[in-house]
């Protein structure tokens, strides 16, 4: 198709296979079908359990169930009724986020909980903010191109399609992106606020190219899916279903070929039989019993984001997995990522009043490959975010206030405008999700992650926190306050070539399991500096047209 | 337009000011409408919770519950509860009524049990290194100061030991079964969280509140407010108020 054709269509393509748009009430935000949702016997053998109904396990088991597999999820968290359960607040929201006790260590801990992950049908997406960047190219060959992180045992080009369909699916709303493998988006950039086109102009003149988008954020018509209000509440789940989650984008089309959501339930052990190796199928409990439950199936796949997946196969033992499932090897929980999320902000004169719009508008992946001038491998992208009042009291404070110095900050908020850097922190074998000493209520003992920087990683983050200033100066910035954070988590299972080095191969399946997959972001050995939730929806994507086609190594 | 021009230049903020401190809040006028802690108008005419029949039932319920009155404490004791209180008015600045009950939201959400979602390796459980600090407030008034507690102490005192909480420089007693700087954190997560959860707040930083199903319009760059939001105001240039202010 030529581009100028391409221009033309925009939001007129639809994606190919997936009803979602047209089988959502315009008016209700209740997931359709949870009424008529299909129900399996326990006893019966399904053709496939998927723990998490997250960004991986729901784009799965869309796909799977179209092509007429019987797919149970097992979800740890509730089915949300989002016209009564979401609200448009922040504080109110807590209960969107995984809460449940986690221990962190290391030399530089993670906080977790609201910053990074979620609980409930949909997983993380539901609060996510909405950008929807792909990988580069480069990203599945660091370690050929640059000596550092690991190649992939998959390239791009295996993905490509994939994100192509997923984009048509959320749908990505953009302008025509020049970096990595350019490529166009399948909707037009929406308009962006005053409080980002300052920053813009800031950059522009900093020699920086900034471009609108990408987010999975409906602009125009997308069936029965409304147009962003711009009322700013990204992160604490779209009440319009105008932004983009596996809830409104795939979960529904899922119902509506037999998938079965067994919500309030945590999967505590995959069960795996001694005889030949295979699992059999999953233990789980259900919110208010104490008894064990399980689900037969044939097929195993978890997807339960990048601190609960190596727990539940850590915890899955069994004669031939004594250390945990995939674990003979010691590789589980190992390697696991975040992107350094150092924000700035900078106060300017007029009345910017940042909170309108999605936090999500306008970024730049200039930064984004090596440059061996910057002294460090790899690099970061730049984004503009806008922090509702408690995160831009987190914010305030990090910078050193409190008291009646942050309560002036915090009168001044309606002049700031925030940005922020992702950058790509380098795959460390002992950055890494254990078991704790402690149980959580199901009696599983709960995880524990350690993280710590390399020096590259804070050479990489005290580059781009100049970067972050410089835009600010130049966009006339009369304060600067800092916040340096961490965000996306992925890794922990890592796709690769052998099981020493790795726990699942190129098409997801763990080592020396026949039936046993991991489909959520877990698998990734890099992680760029792109927010990952479109690659985990193709990773899940390319994962169920190789189940299907049965060509699975 | 005087109070326009104000509010274009930093003057007012800390950073840019000698010790890193804020002017007195006394350079804003009083509150006009609705209410804010302490009354500071930053937005003096400016009340959200006037458009609270446009938000949806869900938000407008969780929202207005803040607004209660809140029975005793459930989580802390009668012993504890003179030290939490004087805590929170200093981390926050609240030196008079109205008040935005933050002591009563953290009681209410430890006493819930509502976590976070992950804890420091080495810490204590977020509701133990509460009553750890706690109690090594009151520690640091006897030993530094004499006092019977951190809530006897004076303002200068109290303002001190939080300044030395949050550098991590405290130790001894209870302090010494906790990382202090991180405890610090626990604990401002909290207080920070539920004060600026209320719509009191949200009145004096003029923040727009909920806005489903309404939205916003008026994005910027040329307008930036909506009908029902209000323009900052200061009547005073506040470099002039706090020289006038100093002895
Ligand atoms: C505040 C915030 C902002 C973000 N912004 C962006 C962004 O702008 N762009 C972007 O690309 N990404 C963003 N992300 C990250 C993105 O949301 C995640 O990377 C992505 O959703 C992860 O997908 P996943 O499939 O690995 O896990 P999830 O989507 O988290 O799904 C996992 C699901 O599994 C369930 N589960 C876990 N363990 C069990 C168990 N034992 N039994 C049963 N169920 C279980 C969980 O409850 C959860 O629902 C953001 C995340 C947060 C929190
Ligand atoms: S800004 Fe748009 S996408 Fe974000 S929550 Fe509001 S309506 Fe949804």
């Amino acid at each position: 198709m030529t581009g100028r054709l391409r221009g033309l269509l925009k939001g007129a393509i639809g994606p190919h296979a997936n009803d979602s748009r047209y089988l959502l009430d315009v008016h209700r935000r209740d997931l359709p079908g949870q009424d008529t949702m299909a129900r399996y016997e326990e006893s019966e053998e399904v053709d496939l359990c998927i723990v998490g109904a997250g960004a991986g396990g729901s784009v799965l088991a869309q796909r799977l169930a179209r092509r007429g597999w019987r797919v149970v999820i097992i979800e740890a968290g509730p089915f949300w009724h989002p016209d009564e359960d979401w609200v448009s607040d922040e504080a109110g929201s807590h209960e969107l986020y995984w809460t449940q006790e986690r221990v962190i260590g290391g030399e530089d801990p993670i906080e977790l909980g609201k910053n990074n992950s979620g609980r409930g049908v949909g997983g993380s997406m539901v609060h996510y903010a909405g950008y929807c960047p792909r990988f580069h190219p480069s990203d599945f060959e660091t370690e050929t191109r640059d000596g550092v992180g690991a190649d992939w045992p998959i390239s791009y080009r295996d993905l490509k399609a994939h994100y192509e369909e997923v984009e048509r699916e959320l749908p990505v709303a953009g302008q025509d992106w020049p970096w990595g493998d350019p490529h166009r988006y399948p909707f037009s950039p929406h308009p962006i606020g005053g409080a980002a086109a300052v920053l813009w102009q800031g950059a522009i003149k900093q020699g920086i190219e900034m471009r609108v988008g990408p987010v999975g954020i409906v602009n125009g018509t997308f069936g029965n899916r409304p147009h962003c209000i711009y009322r700013g509440f990204c992160l604490q789940g779209c009440k319009v279903n105008a932004k983009a989650s596996p809830y409104v984008t795939h979960l529904p089309d899922a119902l509506a070929h037999g998938v079965e959501i067994r919500a309030d339930s945590m999967a505590v052990r995959v069960e795996i039989n001694d005889a030949n190796g295979q699992a059999t199928g999953v233990t789980y409990v259900r919110d208010g019993e104490r008894t064990e439950r399980q689900q037969r199936a044939r097929m195993v796949a978890i997807a339960g984001y990048s601190i609960e997946t190596p727990r539940l196969l850590l915890h899955s033992t069994s004669t031939r997995f004594p250390n945990g499932l995939g674990n003979n090897e010691d590789q589980v929980g190992r390697y696991v990522m975040v992107q350094g999320a150092t924000q700035a902000a900078g106060r300017f004169p007029d009345e910017l009043r940042m909170y309108k719009g999605p936090p999500p508008e306008v970024s730049s992946e200039q930064f984004y490959e090596t440059d061996e001038s910057r002294g460090f491998a790899r690099g970061f992208s730049i984004q503009t975010v806008s922090p509702q009042p408690i995160g831009w009291a987190e914010h305030v404070l990090a910078d050193g206030h409190w008291g009646g110095a942050l309560r002036e900050y915090m009168r001044d908020y309606n002049h700031w405008s925030t940005i922020g850097v992702l950058n790509e922190l380098l795959p460390d074998p002992e950055n890494r999700v254990t078991l704790a000493q402690d149980s959580d209520p199901y009696g599983m003992p709960v995880a524990r992650f350690d993280y710590s920087r390399s020096e590259n990683d804070k050479a990489n983050m005290a580059y781009s926190k100049e970067i972050l200033n410089g835009i600010l100066h130049a966009a006339g910035a009369q304060d600067i306050l800092t916040i340096q954070r961490y965000a996306h988590l992925v890794g922990g299972a890592r796709m690769g070539r052998t099981p020493e080095d790795s726990v699942v191969n190129s098409d997801h399946r763990i080592w020396g399991v026949p039936n046993v997959f991991v489909a959520d972001g877990s698998v990734c050995p890099t992680q760029g500096s792109a927010n990952p939730a479109l690659t985990i929806m193709a990773l899940a994507s390319r994962l169920a047209e190789r189940l299907a086609s049965r060509n699975t190594g | 337009m005087a109070a326009e021009r104000d509010l274009r230049t930093p003057r007012h903020l800390p950073n840019l000011r000698p010790g890193r401190q804020p002017p007195h809040p006394s350079w804003l006028p009083r509150q006009r409408v609705g209410t804010t802690p302490q009354m500071i108008g930053r937005y003096p005419d400016y009340d959200v919770l006037a458009s609270a029949d446009t938000w949806d039932p869900a938000t407008r319920e969780v929202v207005t519950e803040r607004l209660r009155e809140h029975g005793p404490l459930r989580f802390f004791t009668t012993e504890e509860e003179p030290t939490l209180r004087a805590f929170c008015d200093v981390a926050t600045a609240q030196d008079s009524d109205p008040r935005i009950p933050v002591a009563e939201m953290v009681d209410d959400k430890l006493a819930a049990g509502r976590l976070d979602g992950y804890r420091y390796a080495g810490m204590p459980r977020d509701p133990d290194a509460w009553r750890l600090v706690l109690r090594g407030l009151d520690e640091t008034a006897r030993a530094r100061y004499g006092r019977a507690g951190f809530a006897a102490c004076d303002p200068q005192a109290r303002e001190a030991i939080i300044g030395a909480l949050a550098e991590g420089l405290l130790s001894g007693g209870a302090w010494d079964e906790l990382d202090v700087s991180r405890a610090f954190s626990v604990c401002m997560r909290a207080i920070l969280e539920a004060f600026y959860s209320h719509p009191w707040a949200w009145n004096e930083i003029g923040y727009g509140g909920p806005a489903y199903p309404l939205g916003y319009m008026r994005l910027g760059p040329l307008a930036v407010r909506e009908p029902r939001e209000r323009r900052g105001a200061s009547a005073e240039d506040p470099v002039r108020a706090v020289e006038e202010l100093q002895p």
